[in-house]
């Protein structure tokens, strides 16, 4: 089995290398090396949003969120996806208009032209590092856990983390922002064959969808319907998903960069409907494995059940390149954010444009060892630590969408401090230093429905 | 003229459709029947409504004010 992977592994890091060397471009300049030239069409356009949008939270974590929680995974994901990919079509479309007009380089600095507040954009900044880090952080440690739990004697956890910081690290510095998409491309199409293999051979194992669901009706009833057997598929869990998850393109600078330097209106219609379907195809069959783990491993832990749907239970050649799709898809979306962080921080630098891209990819470098360091430290819950990673930048939100369709929005000063005191008291909420619940209603719901009325509050009385 | 009128009907749906999703229409607590090719209740109801909304968004980029720029 590990040789088999090492020779797939070695054939996909060669394509990594060679896509790498192919995008190399002599010019370091912003537009060039961070933006890709800022002249992205639908098809690359398409890839490099999906595998940047599929990660290792919907291959790793949602299987095992059906096999916990139940059918109502499919409404959490893939019905806030569809509204999201709606929303690009209407909210993509002003952000395009507007960011386009003049030069962006990040949702930073955006916000802080769009302000004239250098605070503003330093808010946007802090309030992506602090959700992006750990989000990068829990995909490495997803794959790196997997691929410890299923080689033990190999290398231990922390090595299979290193390595794929290591491999992240070389090839988007050498070929920027053109070799993240160029490699998305092949991440994009392993992660779906992946996906498919095991979702197919699960689906296969029952005979059928009719006798799979009946098989998971005997075992635990509860998986069938909402809320779940714990509970957790409540309206306001999903509801404030939703929003969450909605909001990612323009929240998630990885992800608004994407849309930005899309060459026409045109590709990104395309690419939106693309979205919608290929999000289809990939979360259908993660609920494929997600019963047949809650029928035949209901009782396993988190990473025995991955282990051996994903590896005991395939053939040596299906495994490898489960694990090569795996490693893939965290590789896409954690290379496109650390970038991502690289490009916020040079949007707000002012200077000589070929030393602010140094600067840009020494900060990628250090962004990378704290989500490794991260990585290392944090805990194994995927999707609820995902949640929390949009969540948290969901808060930035009304900023942004002031900042998009509210032609004076330098008139609203009080915005960015307030958005950086409701991002601090959501951290105090996630540590437990305050409650994470007032009246019922929880607190990242309430922090961004006062933070959507003081912004809707603010353009009225401005407008007066 | 007609196009915006299609676009605001997109918009609309949409709104409703979300609406709708969170109704025990498309969520009816601890209910999984009736089931549509052995899939429970919400799960084949969550398909449709998923497809529906690509479908919008497909329509929407065909009527979509700015669809030319």
């Amino acid at each position: 089995m590990l040789q088999t992977l090492a020779i797939i592994g070695l054939l996909y890091v060669g394509i990594l290398v060679f896509l790498a060397y192919s995008a190399r471009t002599d010019t370091k300049n912003s537009t060039q090396y961070l933006m890709a030239g800022s002249n992205l069409g639908a098809v690359l356009g398409f890839f490099t949003f999906a595998a940047t949008l599929f990660s290792t939270f919907t291959l790793l974590g949602m299987p095992d969120f059906f096999r916990v929680h139940g059918i109502g995974a499919w409404i959490f994901l893939m019905f806030s996806d569809a509204i999201m990919v709606f929303g690009l079509i209407y909210v993509g479309y002003n952000l395009r208009k507007k960011a386009r007009k003049s030069t962006y380089y990040g949702m930073a600095g955006f916000l802080e032209s769009n302000y004239k507040s250098r605070f503003a954009g330093i808010v946007a900044f802090i309030g992506v590092s602090i959700f992006l880090i750990p989000y990068i952080a829990i995909q490495i440690r997803g794959v790196a856990i997997f691929l410890h739990a299923t080689f033990p004697e190999s290398l231990p956890m922390w090595a299979w983390a290193t390595i794929m910081v290591f491999v992240m690290l070389v090839y988007s510095e050498v070929g920027g922002l053109k070799a993240i998409m160029y490699s998305d491309v092949l991440q994009g199409i392993l992660l779906l064959i992946a996906i498919w293999i095991v979702g197919y051979n699960c689906l296969h194992h029952f005979g059928g969808v009719k006798a799979m669901f009946a098989e998971v009706e005997k075992v635990n009833e509860a998986l069938l319907s909402v809320p779940g057997p714990k509970g957790l598929f409540d309206f306001q869990f999903l509801f404030g998903s939703m929003i969450a998850i909605m909001l990612l393109p323009y929240t998630q600078p990885q992800i608004s960069t994407r849309l930005v330097i899309l060459k026409n209106v045109k590709a990104l219609h395309r690419m939106a409907v693309g979205i919608g379907f290929f999000a289809i195809l990939v979360i259908l069959p993660t609920a494929f494995m997600g019963m047949y783990g809650a029928v035949v491993y209901p009782d396993a832990t988190t990473a025995e059940f991955l282990n051996l749907t994903f590896v005991t239970d395939q053939t040596n050649f299906v495994g490898a390149v489960v694990m090569i799709g795996l490693i893939a898809a965290a590789i896409s979306t954690s290379d496109s954010q650390m970038f991502a962080l690289g490009g916020e921080l040079r949007s707000i630098l002012k200077g000589e444009d070929k030393k602010m891209v140094f600067y840009a990819r020494i900060s990628i470098f250090f962004f990378a060892v704290f989500a490794l360091i991260f990585a290392l430290m944090s805990s194994d819950d995927l999707v609820l630590l995902a949640r929390t990673s949009f969540a948290g930048t969901s808060l930035l939100a009304p900023m942004i969408f002031a900042g998009i369709f509210y032609d004076k929005s330098d008139e609203l000063k009080f915005i960015p401090l307030t958005t950086l005191i409701t991002i601090l008291v959501f951290i105090a909420s996630l540590f437990g230093w305050i409650p994470d619940k007032i009246f019922m209603i929880r607190m990242d719901i309430l922090l961004l429905a006062f933070l959507s009325v003081f912004t809707l509050v603010q353009i009225l009385l401005k407008r007066k | 003229m007609a196009n915006e009128r299609y676009w605001t009907f997109c918009k609309i749906a949409v709104g409703i459709l979300i609406i709708l999703t969170f109704t025990p229409l498309v969520m009816p607590v601890g209910v999984h029947k009736p089931s549509f090719a052995g899939m429970p209740y919400s799960f084949w109801v969550g398909i449709l409504d998923a497809l529906l909304l690509v479908g919008l968004t497909w329509i929407g980029t065909k009527v979509h004010p700015g669809r030319k720029e």
